[in-house]
């Protein structure tokens, strides 16, 4: 894969793919921690990172340990293992040696094991038969987009918080209804073809 | 034996309609959006996710003297993928056209919150017996709300119900319903409709004076 | 035989995944060990455990941190009150004084019936919102806006708009302040529990004009200060204050004030008002 074929594939994982717009990976988070767009960056920029060096280590995980064996069929065990593993490994990294980082996104960390963007993305490399740079690349640019789409929801929840809708609208219905009508924004970046 | 046969019954009422995962307790959100383009696909995901929540309840019931506090969610999460594998296997090897159809999203389950909820709060604190019912409870709840959103979606977004056309050749479906946006104004739509069920009970309630949060007042 | 490898194998691999990840996430413990405090978790033991946030600290864990690495006071938490102060004292081995348990209060009056309005309003149901289209759509520049910005933000649910004013209810109020951050108008103040007394205004405006668009509010005319024998009262800006370390209670004030602004609850049995209602029906 070319160098230009990676930034291809990150532009269209940030807007065309997007990770919560159009593949549904990682909407618990995205309805449960957008309340203020400063905790959505955190939760977004703490995704980023994880997302970003699990896509190294399933990656390596995948082809130098379960391929050579044929335990292919056991990867979502694996996965889902390495990833809470080095969740842990990565809040006591930063709560060792980069404290303000682990102050700004350490409650979001624990949260972040059960995501499903991380399990999918890492399940997408293996899908999609990305090599070591694409796979990194990919999973950086979908959290990247998986960012952009909670930080921009964000803004629009504190709006919301301003409108007086029918009682039965009020709280999560309502929520959801602006999330659609961001994603019909989003699904118009579908007809771009990179 | 007939005490332990209403409590199923009344089990499997909470996990169908009052406490229903999706629609009252707002779990499992992520398969619930993305696989309901069609009928025939949220029944297989809901049966899949079913069998997951029966057998990992079953487990994590009898194992639960066994497993240390400390390490109880890394131990759920290796259990429910144990049975996430089997499933998918399973799907590959019988029915590969619906596993095509949901793609990652059997893999998925393995972190779907449902499924880790009920075992962190109801299968780790009781038997084996009363688990695999609320699995099932509970399993059946997540199906009902995926065949209730997925109806939605696919009989206004391509006109046809488990596949079978509905209307005749002049009708043009709202492909929006299909589309992601849709399932969220579907999903969100559904919600206040079963909020405004709830708050009609609630304003009954306080009407014939039972309503236990004015006793709390006065 | 070849059946026997294929499970023994898997179970191989990840026995030795499972052994690495240990063994890696246990070294890592130790590598990266941050020396904790264990005055922490027992603080935060002590602590409600709300997270309202009336601390300033963004949850009790924080404010326990705090406390322990002394940035904040073992009285920080209004919440808790007095016996939490006292506990945590213990644990950090310091001698806590008296903590007043604390109550909010909303200090205006002017309900629909006394206050004029100035416009009708039909913008977003917030008061922060309605506050910056001419300061509120009453003529009171000072007076509650009753859209009940407080009244969402209160973590204990104390905080109900009647007739137009936000009115606490003693008996759910914590102290803890966070409506006091919220109302753009600065209307909310802390008193301690049991004060028996306030003033139900917070106008700064001269008197005459006050007149004008309120029926219930502070002229500034100094008779309550007058007649106060504890020199409780101060009048400043056109508006009477009352300093809780001095009052008594004796209800002279309540008795003078022309515009029955002084609030007392003197003559209910426990002592306090959550609502006009309450106040008439006695």
């Amino acid at each position: 894969m070319s160098f230009t074929d990676v930034l291809l594939l990150m532009f269209g994982a940030v807007l065309v793919e997007n990770f919560i717009f159009s593949k549904f990976y990682g909407c618990c988070p995205f309805l449960g921690v957008s309340e203020k767009p400063a905790t959505a960056l955190g939760m977004g920029m703490a995704v980023t990172f994880v997302m970003t060096i699990s896509s190294a280590a399933t990656w390596a995980v995948y082809y130098l340990i379960l391929e050579p064996l044929g335990l292919q069929y056991l990867k979502t065990i694996a996965f889902i293992l390495i990833i809470a593993a080095l969740v842990q490994l990565i809040e006591m990294f930063l709560r060792r040696f980069v404290p303000a980082l682990y102050a700004a996104l350490g409650i979001y960390l624990p949260l972040i094991t059960t995501n499903c963007a991380v399990l999918g993305a890492a399940l997408v490399n293996i899908q999609k038969g990305y090599g070591f740079g694409a796979s990194v690349a990919y999973g950086f640019a979908a959290a990247l987009g998986f960012t952009l789409a909670i930080v921009i929801f964000a803004g629009v929840r504190v709006r919301l918080q301003f409108a007086d809708p029918p009682r039965a609208f009020r709280g999560f219905p309502l929520t959801l209804i602006a999330a659609g009508l961001l994603a019909m924004a989003f699904s118009g970046f579908a007809g771009i073809r990179f | 034996m007939k005490e332990k046969l209403k409590g199923c019954l009344r089990q499997l009422g909470e996990g169908l309609f009052s406490n229903n995962p999706v629609l009252i307790q707002l779990l499992g959100l992520c398969p619930t959006l993305a696989v309901t383009t069609s009928v025939n696909n949220a029944v297989g995901m809901g049966l899949a996710a079913t069998a997951v929540l029966i057998c990992s309840n079953l487990f994590i019931s009898l194992l639960r003297r066994f497993i240390p506090r400390q390490v109880r969610i890394a131990a759920y999460i290796v259990i429910i993928s144990g049975f996430v594998t089997s499933v998918e296997l399973l799907m590959k090897a019988y029915f590969p056209a619906l596993d095509r159809a949901l793609g990652l999203f059997i893999p998925l389950i393995v972190v779907n919150c449902i499924i880790l909820a009920r075992a962190e709060a109801f299968a780790s604190k009781n038997g084996p017996l009363a688990s695999v019912v609320d699995g099932l409870a509970t399993g059946l709840g997540f199906m009902l709300a995926l065949v209730l959103i997925a109806s939605v979606r696919e009989i206004l977004g391509a006109g046809t119900f488990w596949g079978m056309p509905l209307f005749g050749e002049g009708f043009k479906p709202a492909i929006i319903f299909l589309l992601p946006s849709g399932a969220f104004l579907t999903l969100g739509f559904l919600i206040a409709g079963v909020q405004k069920i709830c708050n009609i009970r609630d304003d009954r309630r306080k009407l014939e004076g039972t309503d236990p949060e004015k006793e709390e007042l006065a | 035989m070849e059946l026997l490898m294929k499970i023994l194998i898997p179970v191989g691999v990840f026995a030795a995944l499972g052994l690495v990840l240990g063994v890696m996430l246990a070294i890592a413990s130790r590598l990266f060990a941050v020396h904790v405090d264990e005055r922490v978790p027992e603080v935060l033991e002590c602590l409600p455990g709300a997270n309202c946030g009336g601390c300033g600290y963004s949850g009790c864990a924080a404010l326990a941190e705090a406390i322990v690495s002394g940035r904040a006071a073992p009285t920080a938490c209004t919440v808790g009150g007095g016996a939490c102060a006292k506990a945590i004292g213990e644990v950090m081995g310091i001698e806590v004084g008296e903590v007043v348990r604390m109550r909010a209060q909303v200090m205006c009056s002017g309900t629909a019936e006394f206050a004029q309005k100035k416009y009708v309003y039909a913008g977003a149901a917030d008061c922060i919102a309605a506050a910056n289209l001419g300061g509120g759509d009453k003529l009171c520049p000072n007076g509650c806006i009753g859209l009940g910005t407080c009244v969402s933000k209160c973590p204990f649910g104390a905080i109900s708009v009647v007739d137009g004013v936000a009115v606490v209810n003693y008996r759910k109020c914590e102290g803890c302040g966070v409506c006091v951050a919220a109302c753009p108008k600065q209307l909310i103040a802390l008193i301690p529990y049991d004060s028996r007394h306030w003033v139900g205004c917070k106008s700064v405006d001269k008197g005459a004009l006050v007149r004008s668009y309120c029926d219930v509010g502070c002229i500034g005319c100094q008779l309550c200060s007058k007649v106060c024998e504890a020199d409780a009262i101060a009048v400043e800006n056109f508006c009477a204050s009352i300093d809780y370390a001095r009052c008594t209670g004796c209800d002279k004030c309540v008795e003078k004030c022309p515009r029955k602004i002084i609030w007392s609850a003197r003559k209910q049995g426990r002592g306090l008002v959550i609502s006009r209602e309450e106040l008439e029906n006695n």
